[in-house]
């Protein structure tokens, strides 16, 4: 199962997910929702949620072919997440409600910005 | 081998049974969908995954702590790929659409990922077990170098690749921010607010907007935009917007109020700003240092509004900011804050914003204080010699004159003035005078011309001006402005004392004086040689010299021989040499005198050839054969020159010019009256070795001693160094050195003992250089020195020894009457060869330097007579048309018409003791002058005065005598054309060195030189 890969590399438009770092590209987000995390995050069809939820503010992309096997996608927690581009980096948080919705489920969320380390 | 251990027995007991269970959910799940109908199959499919897209997000991975996800050495390894800078990113994609394009055929990528960081250009990083399928993986994406290399990356090293932290860039509401591009870039801005993801930012700043638009730009939208573009280049100034005034330009209609904002042309005004949103990277959020101009802009209405005053406070933060910044370790501070205010110390460590001080006092000696950086600052006092780091006044030096609180005065090591600056900004230093050694276009030690007579080197920068030191050595303030353009005098060669080469960077000492060592900066003209030393406080180091009184501190050794001539390698002085020639070619450009011999090649491969040389560099010629019309480059070694009558005689050999300019001897004659058309050249073959036998006085005819002043002479490359002087003038003034150290033979050792003027070392050299150009610049004197120039060139400068071999020694014979005109030859034995005139009361003969010297008393032992050059002053010689009669005067054809009236004079017949000096002295006129050929003496018919008796004397004996009184009649040997051979009149100025004469029956006067008008019998 991999996520779509978006035509234009260096297109200004390519939005990252703020929750599992997906690259995709605004109608990717708004005609599929998030292939990871779309559950929480509701993005489907609605550009408000893909605007809060998503940024064009990331950097270095990663082609992640192997998820299960790429020491990357683990260092980067998406080895369960389908193939696809992601970010190394993405910058800003999620909006507080899904933050809360995390909490509610007991998942400790990691920003991608890399703020904190452990 | 009996059943495994490891494996569980009761396994094969349990199968049976949970295959019978599965076998039956099978078969009642098979019931039930035979029951249902085909509907109700697919509604429960639809029912079963509907929310199958939407995984329930677990972040099952959230929990485990980084650390724990380190690589392993089971983890496949990271590889470093080149690739095109810029496309990096596209690169990765590429990959990541090959990988899932060739999933299912024979032959899937086998990498795990591959990545790209915008901080690491140029590269991206693969994750494959091995570097092969790496660059299996590459093969054929463009923009991708394997064959740079595909390298491992280290175990340790793969965690930080993926750590890289963007520089952040953050920005709270309230600071400052300027616009990066477009109408407002570079104006400052005020942060208003952020939205949430940081990526827009609501931005308060003074609006532009064009209070003069073209009027079709109002009316028309489509047109506004055109108008806009045009307007890029002359944006509107800043200004706070105006509703009237922006309502009386644009129209009422086009700005509306909403509340208390306005908006106009989709841009909102509150308060005379337009706030606006800007993306955060159209921002330049780093280095922003708002200048208190601009933050002024932002109060002044501010709080004539009376609202939200401008946070000064940030202000001051960013100068904190700043001033933690410039703390070094080292640095003297003070506390002026908090607890520990007044206590003083000397940083020891800088850890962000917390320094440690070593404190500085009586109680508290020696204690490590940690203190915020922001409450401290650097502290100075009287005497402390400073630096300005940063500011207006960067780069200023001074010593600290008094501290009062932060702000510190030191009196500038330039300007000598006070100067106030914040702590801050200063730091000890050493140091004297500006770092800046650059304004303008020019540097320290820059070669600049001032004006066209005037050049000079910076030797000091200040400010905005130069200290400049001239080549007089005269010291100058200049402003760039007032420097015309800078030289470069990087190719610039000089001669030393020694004639050693020099060049710039060259360690040079001076040989008189104060005898400064240098380093040669610049040399200009040749002439004027720049030093600096160090070690110099005077001037910056900097002093100027001429490159003649310079001896080089390690002797290179490298003396330029007589052979490597520089004019060839000058063109400037070229053109003399070329012209000297006499071939026609004065004032071209330079042009080697063998250019267009016919010439044989007489080694090598072409041996036997015939050609012409079309050009030469240095010894090579380039030969245009007459066959096949060929060029070759030859050395010139292998040339002969090809006479016309098919002899063939050696290039370098003397009097051969270009063109058989020489006279019917095809070049072979160097009596340069063959060359001359002015009539005094009639064939001269066979007389001249007269000169040579040894009844000729002449030290040097029998003396080997003639060769230093030939020696010296032929160091005449010398004067070709000094560079755009005329090859004359310098030759001439170089002569002198001869003379200086004549000392090294006999001939000169004797010649001092007698009062020649020229025995008189150095002190000679302006007299004697003065005297020499006049010679050269006369008529006649120039072409005998033109004539003169192959032989001596070819003797002195070509074979250093030229002079010991049989052919050269015939060559003196040849030229020796006319060699004297060359500057250089001027010591030479020819002219010296005729004490007759030298003796003679007629001074013209005697104005010939080469005579004098070499009128040695060799010739005069025992003789208590004075030598009669020593009357002479020479220093009068200075005429610069003197003429010179040669010894055979009376048989120039010119002559022949008034030899009857010609007044002449016995003279040097003591000397020699000819027929016993008994006619020595006494005057008459020639009655008959026949040119004998075949190298018998010259004799002519003297008739004198008192007797009225006849003598037949030899001719060099007869000398004529100068007119001296205004009003006497001269025949005129040189002059005008409208003079020249005829009886002239002398008007005035019977004195001076020219004269003023007429044609006789004509009243139009004429300059002549006093040398070449022979007194006359009146008429009979």
């Amino acid at each position: 199962m991999s996520a779509p890969i978006p035509q234009q590399a260096r297109s200004k438009t390519l939005r990252a997910c703020l929750l599992c770092s997906i690259v995709l590209t605004p109608a990717d987000f708004r005609k599929n929702g998030c292939p990871n995390c779309e559950e929480i995050m509701q993005l489907k069809g609605s550009p408000d949620r893909i605007a809060t939820c998503t940024t064009t503010s990331f950097d270095g992309v990663i082609s992640v072919i192997s998820p299960e096997n790429s020491w990357v996608a683990r260092w980067q927690r998406t080895s369960n997440y389908v193939r696809g581009i992601y970010a190394v980096q993405v910058k800003g948080r999620i909006p507080e409600d899904v933050e809360a919705e995390l909490e509610n489920r007991g998942i400790k969320y990691r920003p991608r910005d890399q703020t904190d380390q452990d | 081998m009996g059943a495994d251990p490891f494996i569980e027995t009761g396994e094969d007991m349990d199968e049976d049974m949970t295959r019978g269970h599965h076998a039956s959910l099978d078969a009642r799940r098979q019931l039930d969908e035979e029951e249902q109908s085909p509907e109700e199959i697919a509604k429960n499919l639809s029912r079963r995954y509907a929310h199958r897209a939407a995984v329930r997000y677990t972040g099952d991975m959230n929990e485990i702590p980084q650390r724990l996800l380190m690589p392993s050495v089971q983890d496949s390894s990271l590889w470093q790929v080149r690739v095109k800078p810029g496309r990096e990113r596209d690169i990765v994609f590429s990959l990541m659409r090959k990988a899932l394009d060739v999933e299912f055929t024979a032959k899937p990528l086998n990498i795990h990922s591959a990545f790209q960081r915008d901080s690491l250009p140029g590269m991206i990083y693969v994750e494959a077990r091995s570097s092969k399928q790496v660059s299996e993986a590459c093969a054929g994406l463009v923009g991708v170098y394997p064959s740079r290399g595909i390298h491992l990356v280290p175990i340790e090293e793969m965690a930080s690749l993926l750590q890289i932290k963007k520089q952040e860039q953050t920005v709270t509401p309230g600071s400052w921010v300027r616009i990066r591009r477009g109408k407002y870039s570079g104006d400052l801005a005020q942060v208003m607010d952020i939205t949430d993801t940081g990526e827009d930012v609501g931005l308060k700043f003074i609006p532009r907007i064009d209070l003069n638009p073209r009027d079709d730009a109002v009316l028309d939208g489509k047109k506004r935009k055109k108008a806009a573009t045009a307007n890029t280049t002359m944006r509107p100034p800043q200004r706070l917007f105006n509703y009237e005034e922006v309502a009386k330009v644009y129209g009422r209609k086009y700005v509306t109020r909403r509340n208390d904002v306005y908006v106009f042309q989709n841009d909102t005004y509150r308060n005379g700003f337009v706030e606006k949103d800007f993306k955060i990277s159209a921002l330049i959020l780093e280095d922003v240092n708002p200048t208190l101009d601009e933050i002024t802009q932002f109060t002044r209405r501010q709080d004539g509004e009376g609202e939200n005053p401008v946070d000064l406070s940030i202000i001051a933060e960013a100068s904190r900011k700043a001033a933690v910044s410039v703390l070094q370790p080292g640095d003297h501070v003070e506390v002026f804050e908090g607890e520990q205010a007044g206590v003083h110390g000397v940083v020891e460590e800088i850890n962000q914003d917390v320094v440690t001080i070593s404190a500085v006092g009586v109680d508290i000696e020696g204690q490590k204080i940690e203190i915020p950086a922001r409450s401290v600052r650097k502290r100075f006092k009287p005497g402390d010699h400073v630096k300005v780091m940063t500011g207006q006044n960067a780069d200023e030096t001074g010593l600290v004159v008094s501290v009062t609180d932060n702000i510190v005065t030191f009196l500038s090591d330039m300007s000598m003035q006070e100067v106030s600056v914040f702590s801050k900004d200063l730091r000890e230093a050493a140091e004297v005078g500006s770092g800046l050694n650059v304004v303008g276009n020019y540097e320290l030690h820059d070669l600049v011309q001032l004006d066209a007579q005037t050049v000079g080197v910076i030797f000091k920068t200040e400010r905005d001006s130069f200290r400049v030191l001239d080549q007089n050595g005269q010291i100058r303030l200049v402003q760039p402005h007032q420097i015309s353009m800078r030289r470069d005098s990087n190719r610039a060669v000089a001669t030393d004392r020694d004639g050693h080469e020099i060049r710039i960077n060259d360690n040079m000492k001076e040989a008189e004086g104060e005898g400064r060592k240098g380093r040669i900066l610049h040399i200009y003209q040749s002439f004027y040689a720049f030093l600096h030393n160090r070690d110099i406080t005077e001037n910056g180091g900097v002093f100027v010299t001429r490159t003649r009184s310079l001896i080089s501190v390690a002797p290179k050794g490298n003396l330029i021989k007589p052979g490597a001539d520089l004019s060839k390698m000058n063109p400037a002085l070229m053109q003399p040499t070329g012209g000297m020639v006499g071939s026609g070619n004065m004032g071209r450009g330079p042009k080697d005198r063998h250019i267009g011999t016919t010439v044989v090649v007489v080694k090598g491969p072409h041996k036997g050839y015939v050609g012409t040389i079309k050009d030469t560099n240095g010894n090579i010629a380039r030969v245009e054969l007459r066959t096949a019309n060929k060029l070759i480059m030859i050395d010139k070694e292998k040339l002969y020159r090809r006479l016309p009558d098919g002899k063939l005689e050696a290039l370098d050999k003397p009097g051969g010019g270009r063109g058989g300019g020489y006279g019917p001897g095809g070049g072979r004659t160097s009596n340069p009256y063959a060359n001359n058309g002015g009539g005094f050249a009639p064939p001269t073959g066979g007389r001249t070795p007269f000169a040579n036998t040894g009844r000729t006085p002449n030290p040097y005819a029998s003396n080997e001693g003639r060769t230093p002043a030939w020696n010296v002479s032929s160091r005449t490359p010398n004067p070709y160094a000094d560079g755009g002087k005329t090859p004359a003038w310098n030759a001439s003034s170089r002569t002198p050195n001869p003379y200086a150290d004549g000392g090294k033979t006999p001939a000169w050792n004797a010649g001092s003992r007698t009062p020649n003027p020229y025995a008189s070392g150095g002190g000679a050299s302006s007299t004697w250089g003065g005297a020499t150009p006049g010679r050269n610049v006369a008529p006649t004197g120039g072409s005998a020195w033109g004539g003169a120039t192959p032989g001596r060139t070819n003797a002195a400068w070509g074979t250093n020894d030229g002079w010991t071999s049989p052919r050269n020694t015939g060559w003196v014979a040849e030229s020796t009457p006319w060699s004297a005109p060359t500057p250089a030859a001027a010591p030479t034995p020819a002219t010296a060869a005729t004490p007759a005139f030298n003796s003679g009361p007629t001074p013209a003969p005697m104005h010939t330097p080469g005579p004098a010297a070499a009128r040695t008393p060799a010739y005069w032992p025992g003789h208590s007579a004075p030598t009669p050059f020593t009357n002479f002053n020479y220093t009068t010689n200075t005429n610069s048309s003197e003429y010179v009669l040669d010894e055979d005067w009376m048989f120039e054809s010119i002559v022949a018409n008034y030899l009857n009236r010609i007044k002449v004079q016995v003279q040097d017949t003591r000397r020699d003791n000819y027929k016993d000096g008994i006619h020595e002295g006494r005057t008459g006129f020639i009655r008959s002058a026949h040119r004998t050929q075949g190298g018998y003496t010259q004799e002519v018919i003297v008739v004198f005065d008192d007797a009225s008796s006849e003598e037949t004397l030899e001719a060099k004996y007869v000398k004529p005598i100068e007119a001296l009184r205004n009003g006497e009649e001269a025949l005129a040997m040189d002059g005008p054309n409208e003079v020249k051979g005829r009886a002239v009149l002398l008007r005035a100025n019977a004195d001076s060195d020219m004269v003023e004469v007429s044609p006789k029956g004509d009243s139009s006067v004429y300059e002549v030189s006093k040398t070449a008008l022979l007194a006359l019998y009146e008429q009979k």
